[in-house]
């Protein structure tokens, strides 16, 4: 009776299963629709060979397989991958790792396998996916980078990478608290996961200004908060307590305004992070933290799509090197940027 | 025989209680804006989440149970509370569904362990997935912003300088041990965790009691998940990760026994109290956070270690 009902319960879940992947795959071929009228079009133009291979061939096939979708920005990303690839006419499947690399690397393979022609991602680890990239790219799948690149991208076979650069970002960031402080006072430093390598880049960029102000003194280590704002808030009211600081400076918007929670808005503390997602603009409209580097996470996506399509349609790129700008937000321009 | 047991679970509160103060001295010593009063406020106020979540755990331990799914209850309860707290609604509307909500995780759990006869650990873990997903479903991955100020008030007021967030703990703690000390259903839940066979034989409806603990579980959740995006003023669906490891930890730490049947709400007070001063204590010393986590686990099983041989060497 028991097996009968587990029995049961299971084929139930394996038909939900079934439902939900077959709805799954009707939203992929949604942008297909849209793209044989595209290769029509051209087809007028183009002599009748041509307008026989691009029939062949239908809409490219991409795929984007992100690190996770967890957060504003990476959900910037999702958005702004699928608008590309609905305007030129890929058809596009995006998935998500899950912050994990044997996830990540198993999604690649099966990419491959089902014969798409390109293959974004933004690698969880930059060495860990490196082999899985190459032989990607070796079976010959035109693989890019976005958001953070592979070790020694090129030599493994990679044709593009498509990111903000993190070192660039904390400089940025680390200047305008500098500028703001006068070049001299007590800062604290909050970060990502320990081992994170776009946190390490930012801390690196940190550094890098730093090493200019002999004045700006680090009176705490830095505090690994994992990007979380309750994590940060406890952290930065602990400080507060013992310690007198002018700024806290931290390497994402989550964390920053955990730290403006602590600190109370128009506090006099200069607060600053990285990412420009919602809740940081919200943070800056109310005073709780004085600004934030944005990091244009949907540029970056949209660049390796239009990268992924003019490679694939024969086409080459002027560089491969596809570098998305990062710009300070305050309250005077944090506006525009909503 | 009820002497020496009352005994020996008076000394094992006695003995977490003195590492407790210890600790404190300690730290007053090494650092002494510790033990200012607006430090204090911090403690209670860091203290308050983890404290409702571990109190809702406690029931589920001592009932024999196990949750992992209060972590993504208080993300997902979070996310809706804000969503339902910009303003549009009185705040016990955001307060009524975030309890609800977790109040159904709860039973979910429940019937599942209690009916369904799964392993509690299959159970949560399998809720602690779906309801992260629930979470990131419902927002759409982003966290939610612009909740009411009345709403951010809850967190941030505080009443004669006690922060609002420790009143709720404090409320709890006292309807939570009141249950557990004084009444029928609390020497039930006992009963259940130190022998459920002996306690469905004796004519208790050992199913309903287990429900009933991870349905307080998830509706302590739920409170929690309502004050911690008041506390953090947006809802996040990223937010709460492994705070049921926190919870759990408070619960053994206290002397909550993890098979169940054995563990007193005075307990889980000093265990919650005990790894918050830890954080606190080294993030006011300045210790590298690399260096904090291994100072963490080291106190942690040393905590334990230290009742476990103050309670050998009394017998």
């Amino acid at each position: 009776m028991n097996k009968k009902k587990f029995l049961a319960m299971l084929l139930a879940c394996v038909m939900m299963l079934a439902l939900a992947t077959g709805c799954g795959g009707k939203d992929a071929s949604a942008p297909a629709d849209s793209a044989p009228a595209d290769s029509g079009a051209s087809s007028d133009a183009g002599s009748d060979a041509g307008s026989d291979t691009a029939s062949d061939s239908g809409p490219y096939k991409i795929a984007l397989i992100q690190q996770h979708q967890t957060n504003a920005f990476q959900i910037a990303v999702t958005e702004a991958a699928e608008a590309k690839a609905a305007e030129l006419g890929a058809e596009l499947k995006i998935l998500s790792a899950d912050q994990d690399a044997a996830t990540q690397i198993s999604q690649i393979e099966q990419c491959v396998t089902e014969g798409y022609q390109a293959i974004l991602f933004e690698p969880v680890d930059p060495d860990g996916l490196r082999d899985a990239a190459k032989n990607a790219a070796d079976a010959g799948v035109v693989v890019i980078n976005i958001i953070s690149a592979c070790t020694d991208w090129e030599g493994a076979g990679i044709s593009a990478v498509s990111y903000g650069n993190n070192v660039k970002a904390g400089e940025t960031e680390m200047q305008q608290v500098a500028d703001l402080l006068g070049g001299k006072g007590n800062i604290a430093i909050l970060t990502g996961p320990s081992a994170d390598a776009g946190g390490l880049q930012r801390m690196e960029g940190y550094e890098n200004i730093l090493a200019n102000y002999p004045d700006i003194v680090q009176v705490v280590s830095p505090a690994d908060c994992a990007w979380d704002t309750a994590q940060a808030q406890a952290t930065v009211e602990s400080w507060l307590s013992a310690y007198d600081l002018d700024a806290i400076v931290c390497e994402n918007d989550g964390m920053a305004v955990g730290a403006g929670n602590a600190a109370g808005a128009n506090s006099g503390i200069v607060i600053s992070g990285v990412d420009g997602t919602p809740d940081g603009f919200e943070a800056i409209k109310d005073g709780r933290i004085t600004g934030t580097v944005s990091q244009n996470g949907g540029a970056m996506a949209a660049n390796g799509i239009e990268a992924a399509v003019t490679l694939l349609s024969g086409g080459t790129l002027e560089t491969n090197v596809l570098v998305t700008d990062n710009t300070w937000i305050d309250a005077s321009n944090v506006a525009d940027y909503e | 025989m009820k002497e020496t047991k009352r005994t020996k679970a008076l000394i094992s509160e006695y003995f977490i209680f003195v590492i407790f103060i210890a600790l404190v001295v300690v730290l007053t010593c090494l650092k002494p804006s510790f033990i200012q009063p607006g430090n204090l406020v911090n403690i209670l106020k860091q203290a308050s989440i983890n404290g409702i979540l571990a109190f809702g755990m406690m029931f589920v331990i001592i009932a024999g149970g196990f949750d992992m799914s209060v972590g993504s209850t208080v993300a997902f309860t979070g996310v809706l509370a804000a969503m339902l707290g910009q303003g549009q609604y009185p705040l016990i509307v955001p307060l009524a569904v975030a309890m609800l909500a977790g109040l159904a995780v709860g039973v979910v759990n429940g019937v599942g362990v209690a009916v369904g006869d799964l392993p509690p650990f299959i159970m949560t873990l399998g809720t602690m997935t779906a309801v992260r997903g629930l979470a990131l479903l419902i927002s759409n991955g982003k966290p939610v912003i612009g909740i009411s100020t009345e709403y951010k008030a809850v967190a941030a007021s505080s009443i004669f300088g006690v922060p609002m967030l420790a009143v709720f703990l404090v409320v709890i703690i006292i309807i939570c041990s009141f249950v557990l000390a004084k009444t029928v259903y609390g020497r039930r839940v006992y009963a259940c965790g130190g022998n459920l066979l002996a306690a469905r034989v004796s004519g208790i409806n050992t199913t309903k009691i287990r429900i009933s603990t991870f349905a307080i579980a998830g509706l302590l959740a739920g409170l929690s998940g309502f004050l911690m995006t008041s506390r953090v003023t947006i809802g996040q669906p990223n937010a709460a990760e492994s705070y049921e490891m926190d919870a759990i930890t408070a619960c053994v730490v206290g002397g909550v026994s993890m098979s169940g049947g054995v563990g007193k709400p005075w307990g889980v007070v000093v265990g919650c109290l005990l790894i918050t001063v830890i954080a606190n204590g080294l993030d006011i010393m300045g210790v590298s956070s690399h260096w904090q986590k291994i100072v963490k686990g080291a106190i942690i099983v040393l905590a334990v270690l230290l009742d476990i041989k103050g309670k050998g060497k009394k017998n």
